[in-house]
């Protein structure tokens, strides 16, 4: 039995195993297993959400069901604001077969994958190097009051290496990371090694380029963290809602080319995939940005029910915090160039390749990220090898500089932050060219 | 004595898996986190949450023949499950130098680091949120569009096979608010250890920043005198100059400033140190591993005088423990890091000289840790003199490298507040790269 004035209750619990291995200059710091269990009930009580969190806390058991039911209620006694939530379909999705599922692999022989990763990274002139392997394996239950029900399991793993290079003073670092939904991605990986090592050799020698507007190409990876950063966050419905998003009343406008169409796609065998959101929901695909217009935007089920244009399913949570909206697998789709058009049509610019993040003020409509390195276009092909090179942009303004798209769209994965809570996701687009980029750099030339 | 939990991990609990683990490892250490915190929520101007998060971790490390092991649980019935991936986590890492976990030994001090006064309760989040609208309220052009207040308070227990125990409560209080007007957004926080947050001040500073940046006007590019606030450059500081202080990175080759120790690299005005004994959120009196704490000078009159280290980096490259092992929660190992950071120096008004303030940065983690070099886009950016906020820029990036912005100082401002684990006032830096738009 629910207490009187409760609404509506969920119940998400993630049970998980966490995998690590640290290899430091070709020690092995630390490698090993840790263990939670986390639970975090919801309550919608007769305005807004009382909220409670536990560690290791058994749905099964009536009475500490009822007790925490009954804490949630009291907490949702402070809200002001009347939250409903908009009709949804429940469901799964089958996740996608692990290839070669980590767990089987033991620990000594990941180690060892990693070492050999790690020690392709030591080139000469490199100086340090990291090796880090991740895996987590969660065991996701979901139920609510409608009578909604799902269990999935999910496996993610990874690595990443970094290699620093040093010379009369000036250091230097390639990174080169992979993460996986399908399964081990450890194996003859020693190429990413080094390449990663000799990146940083290479950039030692690197100039920091004059910052300014210009124009410039950003390669599948950072092209991907423009439509998260530049677009993505803007469209997510709750800060829609709060009315901190220039995308705020724009539906069904144009703010880009015909040729530009932004997508987020829970349902892509991708590392941001989601086989039931953290409401239960069944995921389906959004176009944020459809043929150059405002589409829709990503939402949960109060923003859905609030703002309408879209469809629910994008609310995701991190293991012990309450759901909120979320990206997943986020891309812009291909145009019709090749790579080589799209430098030619450039003449004189700046390639613009991997990335070292990202971030946005969505209300502001501003948005910042860098790259790993770079290269002077000049004469339409790509030249001298740059560092340090960032880009920032207004939003509304940036979209309708983005003047070619080639058809060579790759997915990167990575984790993105909000509200305190980080996620598994996957970024793309193909080679993007940009006009009149604003780019940093503190160099004199 | 050790915490005896809403959960029920008894002090005898405790005893028990230390002695489990003396029969299988040389040496055992046991970190017991709990804690419970409130929070709630504003969604434009009407709380439409309020949450509460109990949390029960235990975190489990041996040493055997030189091999150290973790693992960790949130499941108190699972200690032994927590215990044997311990043992086995240990037979893969590499053996190194290891001279022992440490013993009792008598702390320093008391750490300002507990306030009776802070109640993680429904009523006084709510209190702190009605104090941040009212602030908001003495600036009618700007509407909140999210804001937030958690309380929090929790026991940290830490005891090992050499009779070491230590138990501290902390607690912790917080509230940010964001509010726009028109297309200008402007944010604040407020943080400690202590009830003496000031969220009508909060409110009222996320307004005025949000309306004194509307209508802001492009900025040619260039190279002028920039302040930065402390917000700004607590964010700068701590993915450029924090990692390269950690004895990890400096002996495996990781830091700029590992060939600089004892040199004056840079401004003569400058000191750096982890005071683990000031009124910050890291405030200890014991680091992660047991250790005494003590106040570490990193940079004094502008030299270089030391790095941080736990035991493992320590044993493994010959040097002292500085007593600056930290945890992120019960989960892992121990790592190096700052328990209060603090920047400080020969004071002065630098905001007499007209000169670019900022007021935040966006995408200070995409800085690069190894040159220090960054280019990150302003919040709030406004020209200044005479100390008060004049014109405002619409968009700027500013780029240069942290490192010798730290040695070309124009001075350090007046002010001080605590961002995260540091006290940090405004700095002066005399000649860093503008690009407008």
């Amino acid at each position: 039995m629910e207490p009187s004035g409760v609404r509506f209750f969920d119940i998400r619990r993630v049970r998980s195993a966490s995998t690590h291995v640290d290899i430091d200059n070709g020690v092995v710091d630390s490698a090993g297993i840790s263990f939670s269990d986390s639970s975090v009930i919801r309550v919608l009580g007769p305005l807004g959400w009382g909220v409670v969190s536990l560690d290791h806390f058994d749905p099964a058991s009536a009475k500490a069901r009822e007790a925490v039911l009954e804490r949630g209620l009291a907490l949702a006694q402070i809200t002001e604001r009347k939250v409903n939530l908009a009709p949804a379909l429940s469901g799964l999705l089958p996740v996608p077969t692990l290839r070669e599922d980590p767990r089987t692999v033991s620990l000594e022989e990941k180690t060892r994958l990693l070492s050999a990763i790690a020690a392709a990274a030591r080139v000469e002139g490199v100086v340090s190097t990291r090796a880090q392997y991740t895996e987590r394996a969660e065991q996701v239950s979901f139920l609510d009051s409608s009578g909604n029900e799902g269990e999935y399991r999910v496996v993610r793993s990874g690595f990443s290496v970094l290699a620093v290079a040093s010379r009369d003073g000036i250091v230097q670092m390639g990174r080169e990371s992979r993460h996986s939904l399908t399964g081990l991605n450890l194996r003859h990986q020693e190429a990413l090694g080094r390449e990663a090592g000799e990146r940083a050799v290479a950039l030692l020698a690197a100039p920091v380029p004059k910052g300014g507007r210009l124009r410039a190409v950003l390669d599948p990876e950072l092209a991907g963290v423009f439509a998260h950063e530049a677009v993505g966050h803007a469209s997510e419905g709750d800060l829609v809602l709060e009315g901190s998003s220039v995308l705020q009343g724009k539906v069904g406008e144009r703010i880009g080319a015909e040729t530009l169409t932004i997508v987020d796609d829970p349902t892509l065998p991708e590392f941001g995939f989601e086989p039931m959101d953290a409401e239960g929901v069944l995921p389906s695909r959004t176009e944020i940005i459809s043929r150059g217009r405002v589409a829709a935007y990503l939402h949960n089920r109060e923003t859905m029910a609030a703002l309408g244009h879209g469809v629910p399913g994008h609310a995701r949570a991190m293991e012990g915090d309450a759901p909120i909206v979320r990206m997943s697998n986020t891309f812009i789709e291909n145009g019709d160039a090749t790579r080589d058009e799209v430098l030619e049509e450039c003449g004189e610019g700046i390639l613009l390749i991997g990335s070292r993040g990202g971030q946005v003020d969505p209300g502001r409509g501003v948005f910042q990220f860098n790259a790993e390195y770079g290269y002077r276009i000049q004469g339409g092909s790509a030249t001298t090898l740059v560092r340090d090179v960032s880009l920032s942009g207004e939003i509304l303004a940036t979209l309708h500089d983005i003047i070619l798209l080639a058809k060579d769209r790759a997915m990167h994965q990575g984790y993105c932050g909000k509200g305190g809570q980080s996620v598994p996701v996957s970024d793309g687009a193909p080679h993007m060219l940009l006009d009149r980029a604003v780019v940093g750099g503190a160099g004199g030339g | 004595m050790p915490v005896v939990g809403e959960r029920g991990f008894s002090a005898g609990d405790l005893e028990r898996v230390i002695r489990a683990g003396e029969r299988v490892a040389d040496e055992v250490e046991v970190y017991l986190a709990e804690g419970r915190s409130v929070s709630a929520e504003l969604q434009r101007d009407r709380i439409d949450r309020a949450e509460e998060s109990r949390s029960w971790g235990m975190g489990i490390r041996i040493i055997t023949g030189e091999r150290i092991g973790v693992s960790s649980t949130g499941d108190p019935g699972a200690w032994e499950r927590c215990l044997r991936a311990a043992v086995d986590s240990a037979h893969l890492a590499t053996p190194q130098e290891w001279k022992g976990l440490p013993g009792p030994a008598p702390l320093a001090g008391e750490a300002p680091c507990f306030d009776p006064a802070v109640d993680p309760s429904p009523d006084a989040a709510r209190e702190i949120l009605w104090r941040m609208r009212e602030g908001v309220a003495a600036h009618p052009d700007a509407s909140i569009t999210s804001g937030s207040a958690t309380l929090s308070r929790a026991t940290l227990t830490l005891a090992n096979s050499n009779g070491l125990e230590r138990t501290a409560e902390r607690t912790e209080c917080g509230c940010s608010l964001e509010a726009i007007c028109g297309q200008s957004t402007g944010s604040e926080f407020d943080q400690s250890p202590f009830r003496d947050i000031d969220p009508v001040r909060v409110g009222e500073q996320a307004g005025f920043l949000a309306v004194h940046s509307a209508g802001g006007e492009p900025v040619a590019d260039g190279r002028y005198p920039v302040i930065l606030s402390p917000v700004a450059v607590a964010q700068l500081l701590a993915y450029t100059v924090v990692p390269a202080l950690s004895g990890r990175n400096v002996h495996a080759g990781r830091s700029r400033l590992a060939p600089l120790l004892s040199t004056r690299c840079m401004n003569p005005a400058l000191v750096l140190r982890d005071d683990p004994f000031a009124r910050g959120l890291g405030a200890t009196s014991w680091d992660a591993e047991g250790v005494p704490t003590r106040r570490i000078d990193f940079v004094r009159e502008g030299t270089l005088l030391a790095f941080a280290y736990d035991l493992k980096t320590a044993y493994r490259y010959g040097k002292e423990t500085t007593g600056s092992a930290v945890r992120g929660g019960a989960g892992g190992s121990p790592s190096i890091g700052m328990h209060v950071l603090v920047l400080d120096g020969k004071r002065s008004d630098i905001t007499r000289e007209r000169a670019l303030y900022v007021h935040d940065v966006v995408g200070a983690h995409t800085a690069n840790p190894m040159s220090g070099d960054f280019s990150v886009e302003c919040q709030n950016a406004a020209w200044m003199e005479g100390g008060t906020p004049g014109d405002p820029v619409r968009k700027a990036m500013i780029a240069g490298n942290f490192f010798d912005a730290l040695s070309d100082l124009g001075g350090i401002g007046t002010d001080s507040r605590i961002v995260g684990n540091a006290i940090i006032p405004s700095l002066r830096l005399t000649n860093l790269q503008v690009i407008g738009a």
